[in-house]
């Protein structure tokens, strides 16, 4: 069973002598509860692959299949209404807004989606609960550490109860503590929560966290590993040079 | 690896029988599952430290148990411990298995050098989510040196991953050259001067 999947997705920039292939023909399924980071140098296109999937950029070719439907083929209304519902996204800044709570940040998707704002505000604080923001649900982001910023971003993708959350370099700012802290919290976004994720990153401790690593080159899926479920830590320390 | 001076270590702590010894490294270490030694491996040790005058055995009485051989540190033995103390411990880095397929892997027409670096690359990864998993179920009450000690084996395969990825970017170049080889005996008598021509660069001038 596949909550997300890309079939031959492709787009190319440009054309004639500018055209450059960002991705080509790329198969990717993933399943409901699955963590998977998507690595690889820069300009491999693995934000691409984010942004299409997030239905932020159409294919050139290929499409992407969310609850079993093609976004590419729904209206700008239908899409907009999947994307407010069905994904959450994360980024690396946060994108929160600074004259809003970390409530009411959280209840945005909500309150666009028409829900009361004293029924998404009881949500939010519910779901900041969950993430570990309990008494800081009344502070503005300004009023909030990097790592508590993005606990913020968590809940706020995670309130409309998606079943696919994106995140492009969720721990790019933030340091090494706070970017394990958000690692493991979406660890088990996707462990206990059950819902997929898929991340982009360049660090290897926080791909680590996930299910599964994507490795991508020149627009294509070089490498595909799942990496939970292995061996024990022992032979790992072992192959560590440490025993 | 150096269970024979962690021994020496233990009991100059305090006097302890071989089992408690077993537990006691176990302990240091943070169970077995990180770093798993052998009840054996210890009794053998303790024979040989003993045979070296390194630790000594007596005998205690329990009430209502058999008896058991309690070690204890001798002076050469405190000796020997300052010592490990003293000097440093070799890095094993070069000692390398991944090196060794990779280079011969790119000499070998019938192998496949970019699939040893990928499945390598998997096996790492498959290590750090392990290691990873550990580190973020050690709560804020486990002990320090138990959290080191991961964080020690973290960082060894994040280092190789560097490595593994600057070696895949420079796979092409390596694959054209040949695999470094000892130089050839020459034959007759040795030459005296250092800098000679070698076989096949006949007419090249490049010195």
């Amino acid at each position: 069973m596949t909550i997300a999947e890309t079939r031959g997705l492709t787009k190319i920039y440009g054309a004639g002598e500018t055209r450059v292939v960002a991705l080509d023909h790329v198969d990717l399924a993933i399943e409901p509860g699955e963590f998977v980071a998507v690595m690889g140098p820069s300009g491999c296109g693995k934000s691409t692959l984010l942004n299409l999937m997030g239905g932020l950029d159409t294919p050139t070719e290929g499409s992407v299949v969310l609850d079993g439907r093609d976004i590419a083929a729904m209206s700008d209304d239908e899409l907009t209404s999947v994307r407010r519902k069905r994904i959450g996204f994360v980024f690396q800044f946060f994108n929160l807004i600074p004259v809003l709570t970390a409530a009411e940040n959280a209840s945005l998707p909500l309150v666009l989606d028409g829900v009361p704002p004293k029924e998404a505000l009881g949500r939010a604080e519910e779901m900041l609960a969950k993430v570990g923001l309990t008494h800081r649900s009344g502070s503005r982001p300004d009023q909030l550490s990097g790592g508590q910023q993005q606990r913020v971003a968590v809940a706020r993708a995670l309130i409309t109860d998606p079943a696919l959350v994106l995140a492009d370099e969720p721990t790019g700012n933030l340091d090494s503590r706070s970017s394990e802290e958000i690692a493991g919290l979406l660890r088990q976004v996707s462990g206990e929560w059950g819902r997929a994720i898929l991340m982009v990153t360049h660090d290897p401790r926080i791909a680590a966290h996930a299910d599964r690593i994507v490795f991508m080159r020149d627009g294509r899926i070089v490498d595909d590993t799942r990496i939970a479920n292995s061996d024990s830590a022992r032979d790992a320390m072992e192959r560590a040079g440490l025993l | 690896m150096s269970v024979r001076h962690a021994i020496l270590g233990l009991l100059a702590h305090e006097p302890r029988h071989g089992y408690d010894l077993h537990g006691a490294f176990e302990a240091l270490v943070g169970g077995r599952g990180v770093w798993p030694v052998n009840p054996a491996q210890i009794y053998t040790t303790l024979s040989r430290l003993e045979e070296a005058g390194l630790v000594v055995k007596s005998m205690t009485r329990r009430v209502g148990g058999p008896d058991q051989n309690v070690f204890e540190l001798t002076e050469a033995g405190r000796e020997e411990l300052d010592r490990w103390y003293e000097s440093g411990a070799p890095s094993m880095h070069q000692r390398d298995e991944v090196f060794l397929k990779i280079t011969l892997a790119v000499a070998d027409d019938r192998a496949r050098p970019e699939r040893v670096i990928s499945r390598q690359r998997a096996t790492l990864y498959r290590d750090l989510h392990e290691l990873t998993t550990r580190r973020s179920q050690l709560d804020t009450e486990a002990p320090l040196a138990h959290k080191l000690l991961l964080d020690k084996a973290i960082m060894h395969i994040e280092a190789d991953l560097r490595w593994l990825e600057m070696t895949e970017a420079r796979l092409h170049e390596m694959s054209r050259q040949p695999v470094p080889e000892r130089e050839k005996p020459r034959r007759g008598r040795p030459r005296v001067t250092s800098i000679d021509k070698r076989p096949g660069e006949e007419g090249g001038d490049d010195t």
